[in-house]
Order: C-alpha cells, then sequence, then structure tokens
C-alpha cells in the first residue's frame, strides 16, 4: 500500500520537475508555445485530460497550436459528504494534436457504516482473522492518458458542422486491491477508451462537447472496474464487462475568460444492489453479530445503484497560466452512500 | 485643354465604373457563411459602419502593441490601407452592404506564412478591441464567426 502510493507520488514529482527542466531549459525556446485563444484548450479533467471537470473533449490540453508545444499542471479537490478525492497530475500537448497526461489521485472515504463494520470487526477480534485492514479506507489511483486529434477544428471552422474529433486511451491503475474487492469490483486495473467531439458555436458563444467512453469502470475507476458477486467465499461471478457510455459537456462563455456550464457523464451500475465484500467473508454472519448487539444495519451495507455524474461549472482564467474552476458536483449514490452531492475546486497551471 | 482633361476623367471613371459593375468580382472577397448565421443587427451592435471603423482602428492599435505579430505589419503592411479596407471587409461579412475592393483574403496574406499562433494573435487583438470600444462579448463572437472561416486561406504555415 504504502510503496504504491510512493511510487505514484514520485512519479508525479518526475513528471513536474521534468515538465519544469523543460519549461526552463533554452532548447525548449523554439518548441514551447502557447498561441491559442484563452480557454479554447478547455481546462484539467478528473482523468488528466484537457476538457470540462470530468468530460475530455476533443482539444488537445495546453495553449500550444499546431507551432509548438505546451504542458500544465493541475490540481482537484472534491468534496462530498462521504468521500474526499483529490487529483494532481500534469500534461502535456504537442503540435495541437497529441497529449499526453498523468493523475495521481487519491479517494478517501469516510463511510459511517463501514467503520461501525470495521469497529464492530475489531472489538470481536475478526479484524486480523479476515485478513483486511478494515480501517483502510483509501483508494489511490493513477490515470494515464493519451489522446490524439484525428480531424476537424474546435474553434475555427464556423461554416460547417464537422466538429474537432479526437480518440484518446486512458489506463488506470487502483492502487488499494483490498478495498477495491472489498466494495465489490472485480478489477483494479483496467483501460478505457473514448472518442470526442468537440465544437465552439460563436454566435452563441457555447462549446459543445460529446464524448463517448467504453469503461467498465465504477465511478470512474475510483472504486474499481466491473463486479465480482459475493457469494460468501471469496470467488464467485466476476465481470469486466465494458460498455458504451455517453458523455456531453456545454460551457457557455460569459467573457473571453469566463465559461460557465453544466456535464452528464452517464455511469454503469456493477455493484448496485451487493452487499460489500469483506475478503469473501459472508456479511450476513456481521450483520447478526451486530443486531445482536442491538444494531441493526438492515441494507446499510448493501451498495446502492450507481448514478450517473452531473455537475455545473464555472471556469475562470485570468490569464494564460492559471485557471479556476469551481463546480456543484451531483453524483448520487456512491458505493453504500446515498445522494452524494457537494463541491469541486480545481487550479489549471499552464506554462 | 481643361475641358478635355475632364472629360478624359469622366470617361477614365465611367470605364472604371462599368468595368466594378460587370466584373463585381474583382472586390475579391465574398461573404463568409457562418453555420448559425450572422444576427441582422450585427452591424448596429457594431455601432454601423463607423462603430466598425473605429473597431478597425483599436484592432490595429493593439496589433502594433503586440510584438509577436506587429513586425509584419510594419514590413509588409500599410495601416491606412488596411483600416480602410478591413472596414468594407468587416461591414460586409456582418451582412452590411458588400463595396469591399482589396484582394482576396489568400491573395492579400499567401506570401506572409502566417502561422496559427499569429492569427490568434490577431484573434485577441479583436477581442481587446472590442471591449475598448464597449462592444458587448456576443456581439464580438458574432464578428469571430464570421471572420473565423478565413482561417483556412490565411493561415498558411
Ligand atoms: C481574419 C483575419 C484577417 C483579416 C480579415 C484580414 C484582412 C486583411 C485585409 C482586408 C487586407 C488588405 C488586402 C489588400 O490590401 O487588398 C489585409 C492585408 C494584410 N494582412 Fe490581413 N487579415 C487577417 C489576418 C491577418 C493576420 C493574422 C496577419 C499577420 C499576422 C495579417 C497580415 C496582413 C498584412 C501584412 C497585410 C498587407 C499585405 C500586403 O499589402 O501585401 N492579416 N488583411
Amino acid at each position: 500500500m504504502k510503496r504504491v502510493r510512493v511510487n505514484g507520488l514520485r512519479i508525479f514529482q518526475c513528471a513536474a520537475i521534468l515538465v519544469a527542466g523543460l519549461a526552463s531549459s533554452s532548447a525548449w525556446a523554439g518548441w514551447y508555445n502557447n498561441g491559442k485563444v484563452l480557454l479554447t484548450g478547455g481546462v484539467f479533467t478528473v482523468d488528466g485530460a484537457g476538457g470540462g471537470g470530468a468530460v475530455p473533449w476533443a482539444t488537445i490540453s495546453g495553449y500550444e497550436t499546431r507551432d509548438g508545444i505546451n504542458g500544465s499542471a493541475g490540481f482537484t479537490y472534491v468534496n462530498l459528504p462521504a468521500l474526499q478525492v483529490s487529483f494532481y497530475g500534469v500534461n502535456v500537448g504537442f503540435y495541437d494534436r497529441l497529449e499526453l497526461s498523468y493523475v495521481d489521485s487519491r479517494l478517501s472515504l469516510n463511510l459511517p457504516n463501514l467503520q461501525t463494520v470495521a469497529l464492530v470487526l475489531d472489538a470481536v477480534d475478526l479484524g486480523d482473522s479476515v485478513g483486511t485492514d478494515v480501517w483502510n479506507s483509501t483508494l489511490p489511483m493513477q490515470t494515464y492518458g493519451v489522446k490524439l486529434r484525428l480531424f476537424g477544428d474546435a474553434v475555427y471552422t464556423s461554416d460547417s458542422w464537422i466538429p474537432q474529433v479526437s480518440i484518446g486511451g486512458l489506463y488506470k491503475v487502483n492502487g488499494n486491491k483490498e478495498l477495491v474487492k472489498t466494495l465489490g469490483a472485480d478489477k483494479t486495473k483496467d483501460y478505457e477508451i473514448y472518442l470526442a467531439a468537440t465544437k465552439i458555436l460563436f454566435p452563441l458563444s457555447t462549446l459543445v462537447n460529446v464524448t463517448a467512453r467504453y469503461t467498465s469502470a465504477n465511478e470512474d475507476g475510483l472504486t474499481g472496474f466491473g463486479y465480482c458477486h459475493n457469494n460468501g467465499l471469496g470467488t464467485g461471478d466476476c465481470k469486466n464487462k465494458r460498455k458504451v457510455r455517453a458523455e456531453v459537456s456545454i460551457a457557455h462563455l460569459v467573457a473571453k475568460n469566463t465559461a460557465i456550464g453544466g456535464e452528464w457523464q452517464q455511469h454503469g451500475n456493477n455493484t448496485g444492489g451487493q452487499s460489500i465484500n469483506i475478503n469473501g467473508l459472508n456479511l450476513t454472519t456481521i450483520t447478526n453479530v451486530l443486531s445482536n448487539l442491538g444494531l441493526d444495519l438492515g441494507d446499510s451495507l448493501k451498495q446502492k445503484n450507481e448514478g450517473d455524474w452531473y455537475d455545473l461549472f464555472m471556469a475562470y482564467a485570468p490569464n494564460k497560466h492559471i485557471s479556476f474552476t469551481v463546480a456543484y458536483l451531483m453524483f448520487g449514490n456512491i458505493s453504500v452512500a446515498p445522494d452524494q452531492n457537494g463541491f469541486y475546486f480545481s487550479t489549471h497551471l499552464t506554462f | 485643354m481643361k475641358r478635355s482633361k475632364i472629360s478624359l476623367a469622366i470617361a477614365a471613371g465611367a470605364t472604371m465604373l462599368a468595368a466594378a459593375a460587370t466584373q463585381p468580382a474583382f472586390a475579391g472577397e465574398t461573404k463568409t457563411k457562418p453555420i448559425l448565421g450572422i444576427p441582422s443587427s450585427a452591424v448596429a451592435d457594431f455601432g454601423g459602419v463607423d462603430g466598425i471603423h473605429n473597431w478597425v482602428e483599436s484592432l490595429f492599435y493593439y496589433i502594433m502593441l503586440d510584438n509577436r505579430i506587429n513586425y509584419i505589419f510594419k514590413e509588409f503592411g500599410n495601416a491606412d490601407r488596411q483600416i480602410a479596407l478591413n472596414t468594407q471587409l468587416e461591414t460586409m461579412v456582418l451582412g452590411g452592404p458588400n463595396n469591399y475592393q482589396g484582394a482576396s483574403m489568400s491573395a492579400a496574406h499567401a506570401d506572409l506564412g502566417i502561422t496559427m499562433t499569429q492569427f490568434n494573435a490577431v484573434v485577441e487583438a479583436a477581442y481587446n478591441a472590442c471591449e475598448r470600444n464597449d462592444i458587448p462579448y456576443y456581439s464580438c463572437n458574432d464578428l469571430i464567426a464570421a471572420l473565423a472561416p478565413f482561417t483556412r486561406v490565411i493561415v498558411t504555415k
């Protein structure tokens, strides 16, 4: 666990140093470019790709045009009642054609029902025998991304309906196998592929993006991929079935440096209705122990149906080096926690 | 003597007018066709042709302040001519009368080797000029939509 975390951070630090080093070295001068018009590269998504808050766009991140290279770093903090997530990442855009990205994220759960189980397991000394650190509630994840612009120009082809279209791939590695399994997912590592189409409609001062993502992710992969139905033996029926899911971003520019908008990201429902799965332990035993103690958890250890993600955002870019995004998130049910609405704050630094 | 000179001038003027009438293609640029159209109030939103002229003057002012592009205009441009021609062109693409007398966008910029970065620098100057002239951001975007299709021929690098 610890090692994974340190590794992730180290990779991030290396990348940051690399980007910073490139930005300051003189050899960079010929390639460096920040000629894009303000906000037209999008901001920093939780996947590291350029786009809105959650939805990757077809635009290539950074302010470079086809004449050069530009890099950026982003930090995002999400605060929901049952969990907090922070994302640190970097991305580099090459000639407005190719984008490479890396994000290190950390999700901390604070679920009272899980903590009750932990408490009880500790109390009855089952904690050790299930072979799981029942207090372990952090889900670290690394996301590696690449995006290639296929055709089109989101900004200047105002006399044609053809949007800018890009294809992207993400590889996500969740570092907490135990907790991912506890939450009933099948895999901790998986890839996602997406196709995004973006167009700015100047007479409406509005950017429209539609993305189709081929994925099996639960909560964007933050709680794993696919499902393992808990049969109480830790084996059971496991599937990692990828499907195409839809995502939409609409950003209305109220000024050249300020956008407001909303997003919708369709989610699957891999783990809904399943009980959390503590290392194959049949939770009926625990629920029984708990009811013996007079604590009726009832269905509260049953995971709720995963909700689609919705958000409303405002992005402000005072200049080409920094932008701030605040958003209100409506994430529906996450694992055993219902109705997760909360706030999102993101900073995007562009070199 | 004097009389013949005048009549010669009139004759020359008349043939030029006739030529212009039969060959309007000399005014080498046509209105662009943005997919969502340009609102009929666009010219008025800029403050009429005078407003457009003021905007173009501000545009050149901001262009000349920008070291990424001003040297190109100093070397190859002619501010007075370009301000006059741009006023005509912008009036036309915003839905006003087509009095444009300059060269086509491809002919005017073909040899300049203009990059996307330089084009975007002019767009930034355009937004600054709108702000300076109190032209609303949304109206400014109508003009950007109307000029955007010229990117294809202006940006050659
Ligand atoms: C949509 C954007 C643009 C429009 C509407 C536009 C419009 C014009 C017009 C109307 C002329 C006069 C043509 C003539 O003399 O007959 C002109 C010339 C010129 N433009 Fe542009 N232009 C644009 C972008 C640019 C850019 C990005 C640059 C350079 C960075 C540039 C540099 C010049 C120069 C140097 C000339 C003078 C060329 C000559 O007289 O030989 N223009 N432009």
